[in-house]
Formats: C-alpha cells, sequence, structure tokens
C-alpha cells in the first residue's frame, strides 16, 4: 500500500513537473521559436530567448475576448521589419496575436511621408490606422485635429498587460500627455547625449600631448561645448585609433532630411535657453526657458544672438570631422563613431546600445558617454546681451527627438484590442528587453531602465544581456542625469505645422548654413522669415494659444 | 440614324477619359489655385492672389523658393537636354556603323530607359558616394581627385544632371538611331565620291535627315527635364540647402507634404503648365514655319 502511495505521489509529481514546465514554455501555445522563428523575426537564439523571457516575465493576460476574429491595422514609422521603430512592432505581433487570436496588420510610412501619409488619412475620412506611431512633435496637429484618443480609462485595467506612466521619467512622461490627460502609451525615450572615446580621453599619453601642443591641459571631463570644441579639435586628423589613416574629431550628419536639425537644438539649447530664477529653474517665462517663438506673441527667436551663436559654433564643430558629413544621414554619423573613427559624438540613446553589438560596434567597451555639455557664453534674452562666465556656464537637457510612441487612432473600431497591443509592447519586461538591443530604436525611458538613485536597475540586468558593465555604468547614469539633474530642458516644440517649420525650413536654412550657402545669420534670419510667414498662414492667435499650452506658458514675466 | 449614333457609342470612352481625367483636373486645379484651400480647413475665394505671391506681383514679395527651384529646372532643363541628345546622337552614329557586338551592347544601353527614376536615384546614392562611390573612385584613379557630390551646391546639381542625362540617353539613341537607320544608303554613297570626311557627311547628310526626329525628342526631353522630382527625391533630398530642389518637388512639397497648401501649390503648378505650353508652342511655330 505504501508502495503504491509513493508511485501515486511520484506520478502526480511529475505529471505536475511536466505540464508546469509546458506551461511555463509556452505562450498561449505558442513556443519561442513559434513566435519568434529565426531568421524570419529573430536572429539568433539568444535574442529569442532572451526575448521569450521577456515575454513570459511581461505577465500578459488572456486577450482572445476582445480579439478573436478583428483585425486592427497599425501605422508605423517605415524602417523594415528589424529596422528602428517598425521593427519593434513586427517584433512582437505573434505574440499580440497568440496572446489575442486577432490579426495585426502593420503600414509602414517612410520618414519623409510622416507628416504627409497620417494627415492625409485622416483629413480625406480614410481613418485606416486603428493605432500609429509618429514623433511627440506631432501632438499639436493630432491633439487639436481630434485625431487621437486618450488611454487614461484602460491604464491599469486588469484585462490589459501592466504599465504605468509613473514609471516614465516625468520629461518622457510630459511627451506622452497633453492638457493632463495620456494619449500615449510608453516606447521610447529620445534624448541626445554626449558620447566620446573612454579609453582615448583617459589615457595619460595623450593628455601628455595635448597639453605639449595645446599648451595647456586637456579638458576632460567635457563640460562644456567649448571644451569639447578644443579635445575634437586636437584629435581631428591624427592617427588616435592607429589604423594608419588619419581619424576624426566629431562625428555628425547633416544632409536635409536625416534629422540633423534636432543636434542643432540639442547644441542650440546651452547657447539660447536661460533657467528661471527661484525655486523653479524650469518655469517658463517671456525671456526664460524659451527657444523657439517668443510665448506673448508667436516672434520667432530663432534668429536672436544666442542660436547664431550656436550655429556659428556648429559650423566650427562641424570641421573638425569630416567634410562628408554634410551628406550624411543619421546611420551615417554613428556608423563613423561606432567603427572607431571619430572621437566623439553627440546624438541619441541608440549609440549607446548599439555601441555593445559587436558586429557594427568597434567600441564596446571603449564607450564614454555624458550629458550634453553646457555653454560658457550664451545670450540672455532678458538682459538682451550675451553672457561669458567659464565658472558657471549654463546647462540645459533635452528630450529632443520623437520619443515615438503609440498613439490610439479616435475613430479606432477596436480600441480595447488596439490598447491591448499598446499595453504589451508598453509593459517594463518588454520595453527593458526593446531598449538593449539597440537595432530597434528604443531608447531608455523609464526609471526600471535607470541606475539607483534616479530608477531601480542594476547592472546585472544589462549585463545578463551581453553589455559591458562600464559602459552602460557611464551610459544609463548619463541618460538618467539628462532627464533628472539638469537645472532645465529646451521646450519640445508641438504645435501645429511643427513638420512645416522644423523639417521643411529648419532643416533646410541649416543646410545652406553649413554647406557654406550663407552665413548663419542669414540663414536664421531666412528661418525667422518663414516662420513667421507659417505661422500667419495658420493664424496667429489659434497658434499662440496652442504653443503657450505646450510649454506650459501662463503668462507674465 | 443608328450609325450615326453608333459613332457617338465609340466616342463615348475617349471623351468620358478626356473630361474626367484631363479636363475635370485642368478646371478644378485652377479653381483651387485661386483659393488659399490647405487641406482640412474652409477654402476661400482669394483671386490671383497665389500667383502674386509667387511672382513678386503689386504689394507681394516675389517667392524665392519658387524662384531658385526654377533656376534649378532651368538648368536641368537646358543642361539635361542639351548633354541627353549630344549623347544620344554620338552613341547612335556610332551604333549605326556595323561594328560587332553592337546588338549585344544596345541591349545593354537602353537598360536604364526601363528604371524608375526614383530607383536610378538611390542608385545614384551609392555611384556618387563621397567616400566609397565609384564615381570618385574613378576620378581619383585618373588624378582628378574627389568630387563632393553631396555637398556642394554646383557637383550635386551636376550628381541629378548626369542621373537624368543616364536614364534617357536611351530614349534619344533608339529614335535617333531608327532615323539614321530610314537614311538611304544611295545618299552616303553619292556624297562619297566628294568626301571621306564622316563630319562632314554627318553635318551635311545625316544632321538634316534626322533633324525632325531630334526636334520631337528635343521637345519631349524639355518637358519632360521640368517634370523632374524623383531623382532628387530620391538622391540628394533637394540638398544641399535646396538647391537640387526642383520647381515641381517645390510644388509637391507645398501641396502635399506638412502644410498641405493645396492652393498655393496648384497656383505653382499652372505656372507651370504656361512655361510648357510655351515651349511647346514655340516648337510647334518653328516646325510649323520650317516645313510650310
Amino acid at each position: 500500500m505504501k508502495a503504491r502511495f509513493t508511485i501515486l505521489i511520484s506520478i502526480v509529481v511529475l505529471l505536475s513537473g511536466v505540464f508546469g514546465v509546458a506551461a511555463q514554455d509556452t505562450f498561449f501555445g505558442q513556443t519561442a521559436e513559434d513566435l519568434f522563428p529565426i531568421p524570419e523575426v529573430a536572429e539568433t537564439e539568444l535574442e529569442q530567448t532572451l526575448a521569450f523571457e521577456a515575454l513570459m516575465n511581461a505577465n500578459i493576460p488572456d486577450g482572445h475576448a476582445l480579439g478573436e476574429g478583428k483585425t486592427i491595422t497599425f501605422g508605423v514609422l517605415g524602417q523594415g521589419s528589424r529596422g528602428g521603430i517598425s521593427g519593434t512592432i513586427y517584433f512582437w505581433r505573434n505574440a499580440f496575436e497568440a496572446a489575442t487570436g486577432a490579426e495585426l496588420e502593420i503600414v509602414e510610412i517612410p520618414y519623409n511621408q510622416l507628416g504627409t501619409t497620417i494627415p492625409a488619412d485622416f483629413l480625406t475620412g480614410q481613418y485606416t490606422y486603428d493605432v500609429f506611431i509618429g514623433a511627440a512633435w506631432q501632438y499639436g496637429d493630432w491633439v487639436s485635429n481630434g485625431w487621437i484618443q486618450p488611454i487614461d480609462q484602460w491604464i491599469g485595467d486588469e484585462r490589459f498587460a501592466h504599465w504605468s506612466p509613473e514609471d516614465t521619467a516625468p520629461a518622457f512622461r510630459a511627451l506622452l500627455q497633453w492638457g493632463g490627460e495620456t494619449y500615449g502609451s510608453q516606447m521610447d525615450g529620445d534624448a541626445q547625449l554626449l558620447y566620446y572615446r573612454h579609453d582615448i580621453l583617459s589615457d595619460p599619453e595623450w593628455h601628455a600631448a595635448y597639453e605639449e601642443e595645446v599648451g595647456e591641459p586637456m579638458p576632460y571631463p567635457i563640460v562644456t561645448w567649448q571644451d569639447l570644441l578644443a579635445i575634437t579639435s586636437f584629435f581631428n586628423g591624427k592617427d588616435w585609433n592607429g589604423d594608419g589613416d588619419p581619424d576624426d574629431g566629431i562625428s555628425l550628419h547633416l544632409a536635409p532630411g536625416g534629422q540633423g536639425h534636432f543636434h542643432f537644438a540639442t547644441l542650440a539649447a546651452s547657447f539660447a535657453v536661460t533657467p528661471a530664477d527661484g525655486d523653479d529653474p524650469r518655469a517658463v517665462s517671456k525671456y526664460d526657458n524659451v527657444f523657439w517663438f517668443d510665448p506673448d506673441d508667436m516672434t520667432p527667436l530663432i534668429n536672436e544672438p544666442g542660436h547664431v551663436m550656436a550655429l556659428e559654433f556648429l559650423q566650427e564643430l562641424a570641421a573638425t570631422g569630416q567634410e562628408a558629413q554634410f551628406g550624411w544621414q543619421l546611420g551615417e554619423a554613428w556608423d563613423n563613431f561606432l567603427g572607431g573613427n571619430a572621437i566623439a559624438t553627440f546624438s541619441w540613446g541608440d549609440v549607446g546600445s548599439l555601441s555593445q553589438n559587436v558586429e557594427r560596434s568597434a567600441i564596446r567597451g571603449s564607450l564614454g558617454a555624458d550629458v550634453t555639455p553646457c555653454s560658457s557664453e550664451w545670450y540672455d534674452r532678458e538682459l538682451g546681451e550675451v553672457v561669458v562666465d567659464t565658472e558657471n556656464p549654463n546647462c540645459v537637457g533635452n528630450t529632443t527627438g520623437g520619443s515615438w510612441h503609440p498613439t490610439m487612432s479616435t475613430f479606432s473600431e477596436n480600441p480595447e484590442l488596439t490598447y491591448f497591443y499598446m499595453a504589451l509592447i508598453a509593459n517594463p519586461s518588454i520595453n527593458f528587453y526593446n531598449a538593449t538591443t539597440g537595432w530597434q530604436g528604443v531608447d531608455p525611458c523609464c526609471t526600471y531602465q535607470l541606475y539607483e538613485p534616479r530608477g531601480t536597475a542594476v547592472s546585472e540586468d544589462y549585463t545578463a544581456v551581453g553589455f559591458d558593465a562600464s559602459d552602460m555604468e557611464r551610459y544609463i547614469n548619463a541618460y538618467g542625469s539628462n532627464v533628472y539633474d539638469k537645472p532645465t530642458s529646451v521646450t519640445y516644440l508641438r504645435i501645429p505645422g511643427t513638420l512645416e517649420y522644423i523639417q521643411e525650413t529648419l532643416d533646410i536654412r541649416l543646410s545652406e548654413a553649413m554647406t557654406g550657402q550663407s552665413t548663419a545669420q542669414e540663414a536664421l534670419d531666412n528661418t525667422a522669415e518663414d516662420w513667421a510667414d507659417i505661422t500667419d498662414d495658420l493664424d496667429v492667435d489659434s497658434q499662440l494659444e496652442i504653443y503657450q499650452q505646450a510649454i506650459g506658458y501662463m503668462g507674465g514675466m | 440614324m443608328t450609325n450615326n449614333r453608333a459613332k457617338y457609342y465609340f466616342l463615348m470612352p475617349g471623351v468620358i477619359w478626356i473630361l474626367a481625367f484631363t479636363l475635370f483636373p485642368l478646371l478644378y486645379s485652377f479653381g483651387l489655385s485661386l483659393t488659399n484651400y490647405r487641406l482640412g480647413r474652409n477654402p476661400k475665394y482669394i483671386g490671383f492672389e497665389n500667383y502674386a505671391e509667387i511672382l513678386g506681383i503689386g504689394d507681394e514679395k516675389v517667392d524665392k523658393k519658387a524662384v531658385s527651384t526654377a533656376s534649378f529646372s532651368a538648368f536641368l532643363f537646358l543642361g539635361s537636354t542639351a548633354t541627353t541628345l549630344f549623347f544620344g546622337t554620338f552613341v547612335a552614329w556610332v551604333f549605326n556603323h556595323n561594328l560587332p557586338f553592337l546588338r549585344q551592347m544596345r541591349a545593354v544601353i537602353t537598360m536604364p530607359l526601363f528604371a524608375a527614376p526614383i530607383a536610378l536615384g538611390w542608385l545614384g546614392v551609392v555611384l556618387f558616394n563621397e567616400q566609397s562611390g565609384p564615381i570618385n573612385n574613378v576620378l581619383e584613379g585618373i588624378g582628378l581627385g574627389r568630387v563632393n557630390w553631396f555637398i556642394e551646391p554646383m557637383p550635386a546639381r551636376f550628381a541629378v544632371m548626369l542621373t537624368d542625362v543616364w536614364q534617357w540617353t536611351p530614349f534619344v539613341f533608339i529614335v535617333v538611331l531608327a532615323a539614321m537607320q530610314s537614311v538611304p544608303d544611295d545618299l552616303y554613297e553619292s556624297a562619297q565620291l566628294d568626301t571621306k570626311s564622316n563630319w562632314v557627311l554627318f553635318r551635311w547628310i545625316t544632321f538634316p535627315m534626322i533633324a525632325p526626329a531630334l526636334g520631337t525628342v528635343m521637345l519631349l526631353r524639355m518637358v519632360e527635364s521640368l517634370k523632374i522630382i524623383d531623382i532628387p527625391y530620391s538622391l540628394t533630398r533637394g540638398g544641399p540647402g535646396s538647391v537640387t530642389q526642383t520647381y515641381v518637388y517645390y510644388a509637391y512639397e507645398t501641396g502635399l507634404v506638412g502644410s498641405f497648401q493645396l492652393g498655393e501649390a496648384a497656383a505653382l503648378a499652372y505656372l507651370m503648365v504656361v512655361v510648357s505650353i510655351v515651349i511647346t508652342s514655340i516648337y510647334f511655330y518653328r516646325v510649323r514655319e520650317r516645313f510650310e
């Protein structure tokens, strides 16, 4: 009897073990191989395993009641199934379909068509997309036209994957919201950092060489843009990587239509924006924390002395890199730095995660990262003069970029099913995984990705996915410092016509200045003229009201 | 009566086609050009204000962008047309002789004609790449040094023009070769009694005989060159700055990108129609003058 009982118990334990393992190894009946087949979805077994682990840790609820037999359409920045931003939507599609029984159609929209395709779809009443990923700067158009709807009612609902806007760093959270309501689910947190070659800049021999040539110590750590220029000027044209060819100081991308204008905004912030006096340095007044327009009358500020100084500085800085960069797109500038041919670059978080991919990067283990520098000279709008102070430089952070994330169409016929996928992608476990891949173009946004004291991540979270611990310490801390420690940050332009102001005018005028077709002053004067015309066309009063709302201007000094 | 009705039935598809796809768009876009219509906003009739803004008539300042893009279109109009005609005619003249492998070479030479211009633009990105493109490698190899095709304004303009020439030279080649092959051999045989010079034969025999075909090709190329948008769109994105943005590219951006200013874009397009009509009228006037 005792033997029978023992056998029975053993069988029960064995079976429960077998079924337990089976339950853990499948996601709604799908294995890692089913969900992330190689090479259609994942590239390597490691990627497949890590993605599946992230999915299992996300505790995705059963969504079949919402999705069985339905189809939703997702419009996304088009960069292919293994490209930045769109790659994320493809990557988790099988998981969404397994969890809901629904079908997900993906429509890719090229970067240069974003301003056309989505507005045209709404304006002509086609309403193709249930959900779409655009850039946060398009909120002005989307919200004021009523094209997207708030999602607050579903956040925290147990029928959907868990995510919370409270996990998102405040600077990025603001980009998901408008007028106190949440419209976007978390995905990407764009901000620009300074990246440099830590191994070279911390090498005593190079310090000695610098001092011998320049006559003063190398300004490292880099605090100001002026320090950066001194360093890139010294290294430009020298064979500091030992490959037999002269190497670059800086690596930038400056072709029109290639997002180069964002880098100008990041750089110009410290030359043109002043933090507010008093308890809240981020408070917006007529003179402080304004970058784009005068918040009282929409007069363009783009040709004020601070902006002009910044563009002249960018011209000087660009001269410490290859001439070819004036025709480069984003990826070419990154690859030049990642290939070990440039001492520094400043760009989005992608550089940090891509630097860990040894197939694309030669600098894993040598990455230096810091917040974008301060400036020792800047224009004070209130004083109406340029201030020079090398001891207390002006420091302004940024959330420059698209911070690409899903927003739901007001006209979606399946809003809950649509939100199901938005929440799945926003889940901390999945979002953490996405940000570590590099190729997805998803950058850190949230406390669970930042180290203490700003967040809850630890070094092992990153080393577990194969990242270099010291690279990550510099990179993640710089990311956190940018959004938490800088006294203020350049305001984000998201008013109707943002694409017209930025992409169709500023971008082209900057290119004219950078390729010697006009001076910095001429280029920015022309931009200001263009902007004034655009504002007139769009109606000054309406633009002013939305601009004030977008930057949080309450009026007064 | 029945026969009379039948002829209307036969005419009907053509008439409907013309009305729907030529006349209606023409009239509708003209009406649009007299408004300040932006997609999503109510249009307001503003008369010829869009035209005045573009041309700088009255109190309005001339639209500098329209002028600069029109100047690049004019550059392509002259440069691309002349270069295509020259190379197309030269290649046709070579192929009009009995040389080995001509048939195979002819197939190869006509290939760019069948490619989409936007694809040729992307291919141009590779070919003109400043650092590793084959064109710069060749130029450096023969001691001419590298050219900053996408950085400096004039090389960028030439990059667009050369890509367009590359695509359209085969078209000129095919038409002109057909014209050359229709020239009777006895004309050459008679002339060869007086001269052996290829140039004299070409100048006094071939050229006059192919002139009508060349004229037609030139007209088509001129009108075609005014419509170029795809090559600069994919090759240079209109840069550096906007020096390679053509007039049509500008009209496209005005009407269909970001701001959707359809009224102004229609006015820009109409001005282009006027220019095209003037060019073709001059051509037909000259043809009539010559042959009547």
